[in-house]
């Protein structure tokens, strides 16, 4: 029993340092928190947005690992599903540059004067994609 | 000393089709002001036909042209040994049906590659299982949430790529613009490391200083 315990002890801290580590790893990689932090201008933000990013993942695993729920009204959902989705927005902005999409597209097809443009057909798509899911796809 | 004049090239340059390069178009120089002014109007090439998109010009090749015209100038050349000129040819405007098509192409693609993203990370039970921890309640289909997630999904790329629609949010250059710069540099680097003329360049004899 004693050894058995230790064992889940060992596997799971194993286990998570490991997710840990990878998820700061992919959001290092993809440069989001240098660009909140030259957005707002503010070099000394650094180590609370670390903190945000840690204490969220934090949040996320013991709500979904031990079944709490906060019973507040269905209002407080749209904040969070819109920084939710401002969220995987970035990620996904940042998982095209890292694959150099764009400056190859463009140069090659002589569209850089069509750049905004083209840019915006990704952002509209997205979000069309993502309403029509949600509305009318998961019925099916 | 005054018949010293150093000589920077200029990193990119871009120029029209038959129209002659002269110095002061690839390079800057800082000397005396008749013997700057005499060289800066030297003609250094001009693009024909058989070029391409691109010429890469050294600074031995400018150097020989300085010497061939003034032999007595020492000419100091500092900064990047190479400059690439791009060579813009008239070509004929885009169709606006190839750009609508293009446009329709990423539209398209990037709606149905964010709803195979969903599907892959099982975005909908997330939403729900986000639901029940918000509310207590159980929803198949809790559009109070997936509604403005949906609309931040394009704002955050908007914040990322820092355009609202051809505006900035700051002066700052966004990654894209960085990426775009990069990429270009890529190919300068490139071509001047490949293209890059390799013989020696001896002045004409009849300058040749006796």
């Amino acid at each position: 029993m004693a050894f058995e315990a230790f064992a889940a002890v060992i596997v799971g801290l194993s286990g998570g340092l490991a997710v840990g580590g990878g998820f700061v790893a992919f959001i290092a990689v993809l440069g989001i928190i240098p660009r909140l932090i030259q957005l707002s201008k503010r070099t000394t933000a650094l180590r609370s947005f670390e903190w945000a990013i840690i204490l969220g993942a934090l949040t996320g695993s013991v709500a979904t690992l031990h079944g709490i729920t906060l019973k507040v009204s269905p209002f407080f959902t749209l904040p969070v599903g819109l920084l939710a989705g401002m969220f995987i927005g970035m990620l996904a902005a940042a998982l095209a540059e890292v694959l150099n999409v764009f400056p190859i597209f463009t140069r090659r097809l002589k569209l850089e004067k069509y750049l905004i443009f083209l840019m915006m057909a990704i952002v509209l798509g997205k979000i069309t994609g993502s309403l029509f899911q949600w509305l009318f796809f998961v019925k099916y | 000393m005054e018949r010293r004049v150093y000589l920077e090239l200029f990193n990119d340059k871009k120029a029209m089709d038959k129209e002659t390069l002269f110095v002061k178009d690839v390079a800057r120089l800082e000397g005396k002001r008749e013997i700057v002014s005499q060289i800066e109007q030297l003609p250094v090439y001009t693009p024909t036909k058989k070029d391409e998109n691109y010429v890469v010009i050294d600074v031995l090749t400018i150097l020989q042209h300085i010497h061939s015209a003034l032999p007595d100038i020492h000419v100091i050349p500092i900064g990047p040994k190479q400059t690439v000129i791009e060579i813009a040819r008239e070509k004929q405007p885009l169709s606006p049906l190839f750009v609508l098509f293009f446009w329709l192409l990423l539209y398209i693609g990037s709606a149905l590659a964010i709803m195979n993203f969903h599907e892959d990370v099982s975005m909908l039970l997330v939403h729900q299982k986000l639901y029940l921890f918000i509310t207590g309640k159980e929803l198949a289909q809790p559009l109070l949430l997936q509604i403005p997630y949906s609309i931040g999904l394009g704002l955050g790329m908007i914040i990322f790529f820092n355009h609202i629609f051809k505006k900035r949010i700051n002066e700052e250059p966004s990654p894209l613009d960085i990426e775009i710069f990069q990429y270009k540099k890529g190919i300068e680097d490139y071509l001047s490391a490949t293209e890059t003329d390799r013989s020696s360049k001896p002045w004409p004899s009849k300058h040749s200083p006796q």
